[in-house]
This record gives C-alpha cells, structure tokens and sequence, in this order.
C-alpha cells in the first residue's frame, strides 16, 4: 500500500506543487491549511509522514509541533519553511528533519523515501506504534 | 539629567537617563507557561541527538535517565563540524563554509528550576560541562572561538523553558570579543596592566556598584551599564583563560553566579536574560597575532536582563539607553534578600 503523506502549509500554490510532485512519486497526498486542520488531518488519515511549514496563521508549525507531541503519537516529520532562523528553537526538535524550502524537490523527496523506509524497518522489528 | 558614559574598554557610549526609571517591583514580567511536553526532560532522552558529554550516575546507560548534567549536539545545527573550511574571496567579500559546533549543555533533569534555584553544586557541574566542552573543541585546529550563551525567557530567545546553555564554536573570533581584547591590549601596553583588574580594584575602593564579592570573585554592575541590571562577574585574581579555572574556583563561580542569578530573580521577578562567557580565544600562532592575551585580558560573564528593547537609536548608533543607573541597580541588588 503508497504511503500517506501529509502536506501543511498555508501557501496553496506550495500545497498544489507538492501535491503533484509527491503524487508522481506514488505517494497518497493529503493537504492541510494550518496546524489546527493539520492536527485534524493526523487524527483522521493516519498519514505516515507530515511535511510542515512552520509561519502560518492560527496554528503555528511550532503550536502544531507541541500539541503533535503532547499526544504522545510517533510520526516522522519534516520542517520545511522559507526560514533558517527557527533552527534555534529548540521545539523543532520534535520533528526528524529541517529542511529550507527550495524549487527543486529533490531533497525532499529524498528525505521523504529515506524517512519512510526508516518507519518501515522500525515497523517490521515491531517497535513501531 | 542623563549622563553619557564611556566604557573603558570598548569606548562604547552608554545613555543613562535615570529619571526615566521604573523601579525594579515595577518592572513586571510576564510568567511563562511551563509543563508543556519538553524534549530536554530526564526520560526524553530518545528525543534529542546522542550525548556528546554527561554527568550521571553510576550503572547508568548513556542515553538514557540518570543524569545530573547533559550535553548534546543541536539537532538542528546552525554550524556544522562536518567538511573543510573553505575559505575563499568574492570580490572584496569574503566567505567561508559553515564550519564550527552548536551543542546544548541540558542544565537539570527537571523542567521546573531555573539556574538560580538549583543547588550550588548542581551549578559547578553545569561550569565544569562549559570548560570540558570548552577544552575538547580546543583540540579542533578550525575553530578560533568558543561561545556558551544562556537565553532564559522568551524576551531573551529561549523556546524552550527547560534550563539549558548553547555552545557556538566559531572558526572566527567574534567582532565583540576581538573589540574587548583590543582595548585590553592598549590599555596594558600604556599601562602595563590589565584593565579588567584596574576595573576590580576601582569597583572595590568606590563599593557603589559592587553586588557581591565572595570566593575569589566579584560581582558589578558595570560603569558603563548597556541595559537596567546588568551585571558582570570576574575573577578577582587575573585569569584570562576560563579553561584555566581550577576546581576550586568553579565552585566558588557556582556559589556567586547563583547569588547573582537569584538577586536578579527576586528584584525582578524572574525576568528574562541572556548570559555570555567571554574568555580568552582559541590560542592558535599566526601572522600579526599578539602573545599578551594571558597579561592583559580577563575572562568574566556578562548578565543581561531584557527589560528594555534596543531600537532605531541603538541601532543607528551602537549607543545604548540604560534608564537605570547602575549604581541604583547595584543598590537594589545588593540590599535584596536571598
């Protein structure tokens, strides 16, 4: 079964290009707004994997990352934003991945298969959730 | 009136304008929420990279609960130790690649105490994990600089309110220590002594911006005050090297920086600052460099509380606005019951 990913972020045109480019690469793509319908997403699809900007209204990726955290759930996540400096904020740690947000997809979507396959092994030695 | 005040040592100028002061129970700050799910907690260790350095107990695993003191590589690092340096020029400008370490020194198990609140020999550990990561970067030819900062509250940077330190150790020597170590230098080759000292010695003859003095240490609040509180503490023997200081010492800096620390909590009421260590760089031979360091520098730490927020004048200027005068500040401090 294609692995679910989940794509938050604010920015629509962000949200289409992932979608397609992800997509090609055989994946199930599910989209999110903000953190708030990003947590929501979480709870509904069970996706594998959640890519998250991290400037966004309402729900923050930072808010998303604390309250992702408090339900004690294991997902590999990917920081993808426009910005450097949040790699400071130690909340980030939450997340497997910062990566800065660039027009060639390529080193995302190879930290997305690198991470997935991560989950995968964890899954078959059974220490997965 | 307000009064424009010269720092000795940089030449830097400083506004006092007392008479726009709060005095220090109305200067509030806010409380931050604390008990949300850290990654710092003891038990979380799965959390954060692996141990760079800890202090434990004994029988206990790396990585795992048991520790007293722990530090880490940054997740996510601003500076990496990976790769070769890279200098290079472009035009006038100059580059080179993103080299040196980030590492965070875990203070506590517990997310609860602050620095100030903790036992003084729980704070001697913490200084003895700033000197041996100190020490051990030391041997890494590419790095000129090591830099351990504290940011406590939002207002000062931190994100997070675990208690921690971050370490940037840096291939350069940073704009603000190199001002410091040269207006140490013309101070001592005019007057052949370090001015640090000629410092300590004034501070101690006048008492009126002295905090504390205990342990072979001394704790000011500088002539020149950048911001409201500010506080330095020095060893008042010549030390210009904090690798240099012995056991001995680190527990007497455990025993003043609490003070110090818990003054500013109980005046303030918690507020939010940033400490630096500034020490003598990286001693590494090259072209035009000087050999007098160990004579005419000091190491000390520098305490800033955020209370005030620098803005265009500061900027435009490198002056800063102090509205407390560091004698008050001093006063207020010392008279503060801990």
């Amino acid at each position: 079964m294609n692995a679910t990913i989940l794509v938050v972020d604010d920015e629509e045109s962000i949200r289409r290009l992932y979608q397609l480019e992800l997509m090609d690469e055989g994946y199930k793509v599910i989209l999110a707004a903000d953190g708030q319908e990003g947590l929501q997403k979480v709870e509904q699809e069970n996706p594998d994997l959640v890519i998250l900007d991290i400037r966004m209204p309402e729900v923050d990726g930072i808010e998303f990352l604390d309250r992702f955290t408090q339900t004690g759930k294991k997902l590999p996540i990917i920081i993808n934003s426009a910005y450097t400096d949040y790699r400071m904020d130690l909340t980030t740690w939450a997340a497997e991945t910062y990566m800065v947000k660039s027009s060639d997809l390529s080193e995302l979507k190879a930290e997305v298969k690198k991470l997935l396959v991560g989950k995968m092994e964890i899954s078959t030695n059974g220490e997965g959730d | 009136m307000s009064e424009l005040r010269k720092d000795p040592i940089v030449g830097r100028w400083v506004i006092v304008a007392p008479e726009r002061s709060a005095k220090p129970r109305e200067i509030k700050q806010p409380q931050e929420e604390r008990g949300k799910i850290c990654v710092l907690c003891e038990g979380n260790e799965s959390n954060t990279p692996s141990e760079i350095l800890a202090f434990r107990n004994p029988g206990t695993a790396p990585n795992s609960p048991g520790w007293q003191v722990r530090v880490v590589p940054n997740k996510f690092p601003v500076l990496r130790v990976e790769g070769e340096l890279g200098r290079s020029g472009v035009g006038i400008f100059d580059m080179m690649n993103g080299i040196g370490a980030h590492e965070v020194i875990i203070e506590s198990p517990s997310h609860e105490l602050d620095l100030a609140f903790l036992p003084i020999e729980q704070i001697a550990k913490v200084l003895k994990a700033y000197q041996a990561r100190m020490i051990d970067l030391a041997n890494d030819r590419r790095l000129r600089y090591t830099l351990l900062f504290k940011n406590q509250g939002e207002r000062a940077g931190a994100s997070l309110a675990h208690p921690h330190t971050q370490l940037m150790a840096l291939p350069i020597t940073p704009i603000l220590l190199k001002e410091e170590l040269i207006g140490a230098k013309e101070h001592f080759n005019y007057k052949e002594r370090c001015i640090f000292c000629d410092i300590i010695r004034q501070e101690r003859e006048l008492k009126s911006r002295v905090i504390s003095e205990m342990e072979n240490f001394i704790t000011i609040a500088p002539y020149a005050s950048r911001f409201p509180f500010e506080m330095w503490i020095l060893p008042s023997r010549h030390n210009a090297d904090f690798m240099k200081v012995n056991n001995a010492d680190i527990a007497g800096l455990a025993k003043i920086l609490k003070d110090s620390l818990l003054r500013l909590a109980k005046a303030l009421s918690n507020p939010a600052f940033n400490y630096i260590i500034h020490t003598a760089p990286y001693r590494r031979p090259r072209h035009d460099y000087w050999t007098t360091i160990d004579e005419d520098y000091h190491w000390h730490i520098e305490i800033m509380p955020r209370v005030t927020t620098p803005a265009g004048f500061e900027w435009g200027t490198g002056f800063y606005i102090n509205p407390t005068a560091p004698e008050d500040a001093a006063q207020y401090l010392r008279e503060e019951e801990i």
